[in-house]
């Protein structure tokens, strides 16, 4: 099971992002849209088209959790689902007071929650079973992690964050609660 | 003062205009803080700072006289690179900003980081509260002494402190009277509003009166669409 995190600045440029492969067992998602579909393998779009119509989870996990291409953990369409996101995570903030935004939105087999800091960053999390309780503190890791960064005063809002420790910090982070 | 080789400051400040090198000012390279101890060069022994404790200087103060001196320095400094008055409150403002958005996170990050549904401040007046107690707490160790609503124009709101702190020791000349060096305090307020996205902008004005001759109002015109905004969410 993948996890995928964004962070943004409040002026939605990319930050960080980190792909967490984790080991605990995936659930079994069945897509009903998924076995209607015809297996489109020769077209270089194939692998968007697939994905977006959800049939990723049926036609790739046969090939036995090796690695995948194409489909649904395609590097641009998760970007492009985590950019749909938030949409509906500027809606909700709006109206929610609540920083940790569980299950927002939902793409096929993707769920998105989010995490929004009070000076308007965003944490986007791409995941795929419900694990609210982890996922919160995994956010609220993230954010201290987050806090110690910007207080850094060669840090700006649009700095990318490039720290090593930060990175294994998170991951570390990633492991323990997702 | 006796140094045993010259002030090694003075050659960064004398050059850094000139030089394109940006090594003299990496804390990494310059073992020129004169008032460290030589042992305690910055080295890979050094903590870095996702190990610090963000609650570790959450009760501790910084001296008065210090700040005082660094915020004269700091006005001096700006002072030179300006034209005019309101160019100098516009660098305060500057420079305010960028205290304020750190101020904002850490602040609420030390009220909400451990709870387990950590809110965020959305609606104005309550923003407005929490800059006006908790801000000025924070920042000023006190909170400010009165927050008022314009009559004239609903979308102007002001933060009055009868004698702002950095203040304190700045006598402002006669000449430059309309200065208030509470532009750095605005800037504060204004990464704050923008932080929480209620953009304004964020001006300070003396505006003495006989009980207190410090007296200074932060002006806050929250821009249209905020109050668009609010009328939409009541």
């Amino acid at each position: 099971m993948s996890h995928h995190l964004f962070l943004l600045s409040p002026s939605d440029t990319p930050l960080y992002s980190l792909t967490h492969q984790s080991t605990k067992p995936v659930p079994s998602v069945t897509s009903p849209l998924a076995s209607n579909l015809p297996t489109w393998s020769t077209s270089a779009f194939a692998g968007t088209l697939t994905a977006l119509s959800g049939a990723s989870s049926a036609t790739q996990h046969t090939t036995g959790g090796a690695v995948r291409v194409g489909g649904g953990q395609d590097r641009h369409v998760i970007q492009m689902i985590a950019n749909a996101g938030l949409d509906v995570i500027e809606d909700v903030m709006r109206k929610e007071n609540m920083m940790y935004l569980k299950s927002v939105d939902k793409f096929n087999e993707w769920t998105i929650s989010a995490f929004i800091t009070p000076g308007n960053m965003k944490f986007v999390l791409l995941h795929e079973g419900k694990n609210d309780d982890g996922i919160r503190q995994f956010f609220m890791d993230v954010w201290e992690l987050y806090v110690k960064t910007m207080v850094n005063p060669f840090h700006t809002a649009h700095t990318r964050i490039r720290s090593s420790v930060f990175d294994n910090r998170v991951r570390a982070s990633a492991r323990k609660h997702l | 003062m006796a140094y045993a080789q010259p002030h090694p400051r003075l050659s960064v400040v004398s050059t850094s205009s000139q030089s394109s090198s940006i090594d003299h000012l990496s804390p990494t390279t310059s073992s020129t803080r004169f008032s460290l101890p030589s042992t305690n060069k910055p080295g890979p022994n050094r903590p870095n700072i996702y190990d610090r404790n963000l609650n570790k200087t959450r009760a501790s103060e910084v001296s008065a006289a210090a700040f005082a001196f660094l915020f004269s320095e700091i006005i001096q400094y700006t002072q030179k690179r300006v034209s005019g008055i309101n160019d100098l409150e516009r660098q305060l403002n500057t420079l305010g900003y960028r205290i304020g958005t750190r101020v904002l996170e850490l602040l609420v990050w030390r009220t909400e980081g451990s709870s387990k549904t950590p809110k965020r401040e959305t609606k104005l007046l309550s923003v407005l509260m929490m800059i006006h107690t908790k801000v000025w707490k924070a920042v000023f160790g006190k909170p400010a002494d009165a927050i008022e609503r314009s009559v004239e124009n609903p979308d102007e709101y002001m933060i009055i402190d009868n004698d702002p702190p950095i203040e304190r020791h700045i006598s402002v000349p006669r000449d430059m009277s309309q200065l208030s060096c509470s532009s750095f305090s605005a800037g504060i307020v204004e990464a704050v509003l923008d932080g929480l996205s209620f953009p304004a902008r964020v001006t300070a004005h003396n505006t003495p009166n006989s009980q207190s001759p410090n007296r200074t109002t932060i002006l806050i015109k929250l821009e249209k669409v905020v109050l668009e905004r609010e009328e939409l969410l009541k």
